[in-house]
């Protein structure tokens, strides 16, 4: 009876121990992390809200560090230190990028500089050229400390205005929010400033001119390089940029926002994969995963038997096809693709080549045990019965195929264990079992499929698909690719 | 009993050389097939294997998964074999034909149709609790739900066996059902409980087709042991498919010594 209790007791714990198990490692939990942000001035309203909403809810304390957009550029040329950079304009992200200073980018609004002046437009400004007027005081941003400055002066000098404005400006003020100050108390006339900043003040009215209205420029948050938090700082950059949180936040402050992912703490997301991709991306793939905090299950299988999955239902916030015609069989689901990549067919026969095939002819041969690719379900087969089609072998070929295979992996695997005579896979199939097995080259000018990256036209992740695409792109990434016989076929500039 | 009496007459020492070059053939077969395993792989693939991070957590996550589909396995499956084995009630051949469908039903069409049911608005809801599909709770379901009918099957052939006279004696002594189900029926049925727990274990450690398609096979997320056999098959690298279905053995040999040494065997009390 006592033995009972006591096998009843020892399951429960043996239950509780295990699950205990399962869970440890598994927490994602960031609380208690510090992130240093380098926050331009002008972005410092919805910045304020949101990190204060994000620490309540996730306990993650986002320090920021509000100046104008180039001083904090030199701050952390100069320290290399902190997490996160946002800047009013890209152009400070660019180069920071070639300083080497940037990882990830997450565009968040655009601004325009406009003309602002004081409710009512007591002094009738309407262009430029009343900034010229003598009874116009006028107020601008340091060009070398501000955003708006920069761009201000940039386009000034573009159009022959700026050596005149210079010498009549009143005041140079390193920040746009003090120079909206400025024009709250009255100190000022007129003053070039976003028209983001314009429309959070009340008593402040602007005009938009043709000059500065073609130049919008791209609010950006950067993850910097020198962050040792990468990850909570990618989490509180999805926050920032999502189209459900942060857009809000930046709506509510005149700010043209953009559309960003949809927030989650930890987003799933599904990533169909050809079969010959597999051993290319998956180690990319799980870095990936690792450093933005995000889930992706990865899904690996001949193309055709992943277009069916498609077909019946299951929508992949990305497809990295094994051949661009089995991208096209789904096309209207997905953006258009960027091409990675390219991949060789080849014959692959055991060791020595004992049966001396040499060509695609040779396989036509009697008794001869080849392995092919399905047609319908790969890429590889398709692309392998197309080109022995145009070379009339196709009928005596496939009479010697005593096998079909959803991948060229499995080929391999079974002409290792010696129960084929020769199988037409792609030259990555055979990168590794090159000590067991010979390659014999294809001579056929159509012997190759070409792999596109292409991201679901409704996935609700599209950024952060975007950010995997360049990661893949990466130069790690393509020395895994070229490392296995890819050829890399990503256009130059990227 | 069949070796006393072929001793006894000559006569049956044909017979008696039939039966053992039949099992002869078989267990030849079993044997050479894990020897062909052995030869295939060297020490070096399987320290290699072992050193991998993926492959020591698919360890971990075969262990503890099949530990607690285990315990989740025999928790349900001793009421319900006692259910079975003293009760008649109204449509009992139907309930035990119904428990009999996951052992019939292929491995795969177990894991479609545990994929489609929490696609369903009611799945759906679940899965707004505990997120199941493609995550680890998958693992331990598609499991469950396989193992769970063998220990049932165990665990009915075990009450079946044991004698109801001592219950009924019980009850006539004073204690109600529950009680004679606790302090008569369970104590001789714990060995019999420990050999369904060891064969869910087992079906457990082995379950793939519903895993796979039910919990997909992500490298350090749900990947067990026979995923791992599979991933590394359809990345072409067949050396550490050999070496990973090795350790499977080596666990499975494990499993039996143990189970011979608890005295314990499947069917038998």
């Amino acid at each position: 009876m006592k033995s009972i209790t006591a096998a009843a007791l020892a399951s429960v714990l043996l239950l509780a121990l295990m699950i205990v198990l399962l869970l440890d490692g598994n927490s994602t939990s960031e609380a208690g992390t510090h992130l240093t942000m380098y926050c331009a001035a002008g972005i410092q309203p919805p910045i304020e809200e949101l990190r204060s909403e994000y620490e309540q809810r996730y306990g993650v304390l986002v320090e920021p560090d509000y100046r104008g957009s180039g001083t904090l550029l030199s701050a952390i040329e100069v320290r290399r230190q902190g997490d996160l950079y946002l800047a009013a304009d890209d152009s400070y992200i660019e180069l920071a990028r070639k300083h080497g200073l940037v990882a990830e980018t997450f565009h968040l609004a655009t601004m325009r500089p406009v003309i602002a002046f004081r409710q009512g437009n007591p002094k009738s400004i309407t262009g430029i050229a009343d900034l010229l007027r003598d009874d116009v005081r006028v107020g601008i941003a340091n060009p070398e400390a501000a955003a708006v400055g920069k761009i201000t002066r940039k386009l000034l000098e573009e159009a022959g205005h700026w050596a005149d404005i210079q010498a009549k400006v009143a005041v140079t003020k390193p920040t746009v929010n003090s120079l909206a100050n400025d024009l709250d108390i009255g100190s000022i006339d007129a003053a070039v400033i976003w028209d983001a900043t314009a429309n959070q003040h009340e008593k402040i009215d602007f005009v938009r001119v043709g000059l500065f209205d073609k130049a919008p420029r791209k609010v950006t948050l950067a993850v910097l390089a020198s962050s040792t938090a990468p990850t909570a700082a990618i989490r509180f950059a999805r926050f920032v940029a999502s189209r459900d949180v942060g857009r809000e936040h930046f709506e509510k402050f005149g700010f043209e926002a953009e559309t960003g992912d949809v927030w989650e703490q930890t987003p799933k997301l599904l990533l169909m994969g050809g079969g010959m991709l597999n051993k290319a991306i998956d180690q990319t793939v799980a870095e990936f995963e690792e450093r933005e905090g995000v889930r992706i299950t990865r899904i690996y299988n001949g193309c055709g038997i992943l277009v069916a999955q498609m077909r019946t239902g299951t929508q992949p916030d990305a497809y990295f096809s094994c051949d661009t015609s089995f991208l096209d069989m789904v096309a209207d689901r997905f953006e258009p693709g960027e091409i990675i990549s390219q991949n060789r067919m080849v014959i692959l026969v055991p060791k020595g080549n004992p049966k001396h095939i040499l060509t695609l002819q040779d396989l036509t041969r009697k008794g001869l045990r080849v392995g092919l690719a399905h047609p319908e379900k790969s890429a590889l087969g398709a692309l392998a019965q197309h080109m022995l089609e145009k070379l009339s072998l196709w009928d005596r070929v496939q009479k010697n195929a005593v096998v079909w295979s959803p991948t060229g992996d499995f080929l391999v695997n079974q002409i290792r264990t010696g129960s084929l005579d020769a199988t037409i896979v792609y030259r990555s199939n055979a990168a590794m079992v090159t000590d067991y097995l010979d390659i014999v080259a294809i001579s056929d000018e159509s012997a190759f499929a070409t792999q596109p990256y292409a991201i679901a036209q409704n996935s609700k992740h599209k950024q952060t698909m975007r950010r995997l695409l360049d990661a893949i792109l990466a130069s790690r990434s393509r020395q895994r690719f070229e490392n296995l016989g890819f050829e890399w076929k990503v256009s130059a500039g990227k | 009993m069949i070796g006393t009496a072929a001793k006894r007459k000559a006569s049956n020492r044909p017979f008696a050389a039939c039966l053992a070059t039949v099992a002869g053939a078989y267990v030849l077969l079993i044997l050479a097939m894990l020897l062909a395993d052995a030869t295939f792989t060297s020490w070096a693939d399987m320290k290699e294997a072992l050193a991998s991070r993926e492959i020591r957590y698919a360890i971990k996550l075969s262990f503890v998964s099949s530990t607690i589909t285990a315990i989740l396995s025999v928790w349900f499956a001793v009421p319900i074999g006692y259910l079975l084995s003293r009760f008649e009630f109204h449509g009992k051949p139907l309930v035990d034909a119904i428990l009999d469908i996951p052992i019939v039903l292929p491995p795969m069409v177990i894991g479609l149709s545990l994929l489609i049911l929490f696609q369903t608005p009611i799945g759906r809801a679940v899965e707004g609790v505990i997120p199941i599909t493609y995550e680890v709770p998958s693992v331990i379901l598609a499991q469950f739900a396989v193992a769970c009918a063998f220990a049932i099957r165990t665990m009915v052939v075990t009450f079946d066996q044991i004698d109801t006279r001592p219950e009924r004696v019980a009850l006539t002594l004073g204690c109600n059902p529950a009680q004679a189900f606790w302090h008569v029926a369970l104590p001789q049925a714990l060995r019999g409980s420990l050999a369904a727990g060891l064969l869910a274990w087992a079906r457990a450690l082995g379950e793939f087709g519903p895993i796979l398609v039910f919990s997909g096979a992500t490298r350090m997320r749900t990947e067990v042991l026979p995923s791992t056999v599979f991933l590394e098959l359809s990345v072409g690298n067949i050396d550490r498919a050999v070496a990973v279905s090795l350790i499977m053995v080596t666990v499975a040999v494990v499993l039996l010594i143990i189970g011979r040494v608890l005295g314990l065997q499947e069917g038998r009390r």
